[in-house]
């Protein structure tokens, strides 16, 4: 072959080749800027729930001690029913609800708290008090 | 509840109450019923009402040395005790003059005269003073041979003494229980192992509600006073049973009651008696170990202790 037009074959495979490179840095610099975007995006969501104080995890557990602090206090079952329902199949409900738990676990912990004070006698009942003796009386013998 | 085990019953012409705290309630009760059952024995050996009692065949006895038990000893060296401690004020050897003022059975419940009508009749106050023949002192106590020396005729009444001396033998054999407290008509004796402080309420001569509160955890306290046993004699004159061993009268000095606090009950009664026989302006120099006093006029005087109360005592 014509060494010059082998020469110019070899610099169009170069550019092609230079080409497809840079092609590929540009997808890879896209998908990285993406998925970096998408990672704070995320974090970014976490972040706001967190700092706002709605976290889901305790959003869960304190509607369900809502729901049991409802119970202690004696309402009717229907009521309970209603209230349970509402929570499962409402998230917006289940989250204005929120706030409800945290009224209502203090008397979760209170009746929680009642089984120390219960259990408190205990140790006085192991520890012996000497008896106060009886007064006695001196008068003209 | 205390847990202790309680014993009160008639003796001395008054109420002994017993009280015994032990690691065993069962064996406390044993205890105090014990305890009662030596008191009552005691008493009928030591009283001048009993003809028959050991005391009274004591003092009829016309022999100067005369065998005796070693209860009856005990007396002997306590009366002497009391002569020797109190300079003659508190005499246990007045018992003509006791039954020459009226006091010839025992008085048992009979109401006396209320204190304010008392006082109200006999004006006069004067300090007591010793009597000058000491009879006190003619008596002698032989313990190994077990004999009791005086001139016939002179003759011991247990009186307060009494009751001071069997506190304190009582209480000797209940030293090493928990807590314990034996009240022979007003001559206390407490103690016991725990350390535990006693209330022990002084009352009111005049009828009234306890007038002071002492507390002891180990001592004795006894209160000598002119209210209890008071009378119109024979002669209509007013009388009570004690006496001014100087006059051979019922002492009325200004102190209608003396409360003392001492290591032995034997030696609190003769405290209380001496405070009240010296009047006062002297009463409180016979409570080293504190105590109370009530003037004629219902004033109260709390004597503070000079010295604590030693932890050992001796009986004489």
């Amino acid at each position: 072959m014509d060494p010059i037009r082998q020469h110019e074959r070899r610099r169009q495979a170069q550019r092609r080749l230079g080409a497809q490179r840079r092609r590929a840095g540009l997808l890879r610099g896209r998908v990285v800027a993406c998925s970096l975007i998408v990672f704070a995006f995320l974090w970014g969501v976490v972040f706001v729930q967190m700092a706002t104080g709605n976290d889901p995890v305790l959003s869960a557990k304190s509607r369900t001690a809502g729901a049991r602090s409802s119970r202690h206090k004696g309402g009717n079952g229907s009521e309970e029913a209603a209230s349970e329902a509402g929570g499962t199949t409402e998230p917006e409900e289940a989250e204005s609800e929120y706030a409800e738990p945290e009224y209502a676990e203090p008397e979760y912990a209170e009746s929680e708290y009642a089984e120390p004070e219960y259990a408190e006698p205990e140790p006085a009942e192991t520890e012996y008090v000497e008896p106060e003796p009886v007064p006695v009386e001196t008068s003209q013998s | 509840m205390s847990g202790e085990a309680h014993r009160a019953f008639r003796c001395f012409g008054g109420t002994v109450t017993i009280h015994l705290l032990a690691s065993d309630p069962g064996e406390g009760e044993a205890l105090a019923a014990t305890a009662e059952a030596r008191l009552l024995d005691a008493h009928d050996r030591l009283s001048r009402f009993i003809e028959e009692s050991e005391l009274s065949r004591l003092n009829r006895d016309p022999r100067p040395e005369v065998p005796v038990s070693p209860l009856m000893s005990s007396l002997a060296n306590a009366a002497r005790m009391a002569g020797a401690r109190s300079g003659g004020l508190v005499d246990a050897t007045l018992i003509g003059e006791l039954e020459r003022a009226g006091y010839r059975d025992s008085l048992g419940d009979r109401e006396p005269l209320p204190l304010a009508e008392a006082l109200s009749r006999h004006e006069a106050r004067a300090t007591a003073r010793p009597s000058p023949a000491r009879r006190w002192s003619q008596v002698q106590v032989d313990e190994e041979a077990g004999t009791v020396t005086r001139p016939p005729g002179v003759r011991l009444d247990g009186g307060g003494i009494a009751k001071g001396l069997l506190a304190d033998l009582l209480a000797a054999t209940l030293r090493g229980h928990r807590a314990y407290a034996v009240d022979c008509c007003g001559d206390i004796r407490v103690g016991g192992s725990t350390d535990k402080r006693r209330r022990v309420l002084v009352g009111d001569p005049f009828g009234g509600e306890p007038i002071h509160e002492l507390r002891l955890s180990e001592g004795a306290a006894a209160t000598s006073g002119i209210g209890r046993r008071c009378w119109i004699g024979q002669d209509g004159r007013l009388a009570h049973h004690i006496l001014d061993p100087g006059s051979g009268e019922p002492a009325f000095t200004g102190v209608v009651q003396a409360t003392a606090i001492a290591p032995s009950a034997l030696l609190a009664e003769v405290h209380a008696k001496a405070a009240l026989l010296s009047g006062p302006e002297r009463a409180s120099e016979w409570l080293p170990h504190g105590g109370v006093i009530v003037l004629d006029g219902g004033e109260v005087e709390v004597v503070h202790a000079e010295r604590p109360l030693p932890r050992t005592v001796a009986l004489r």
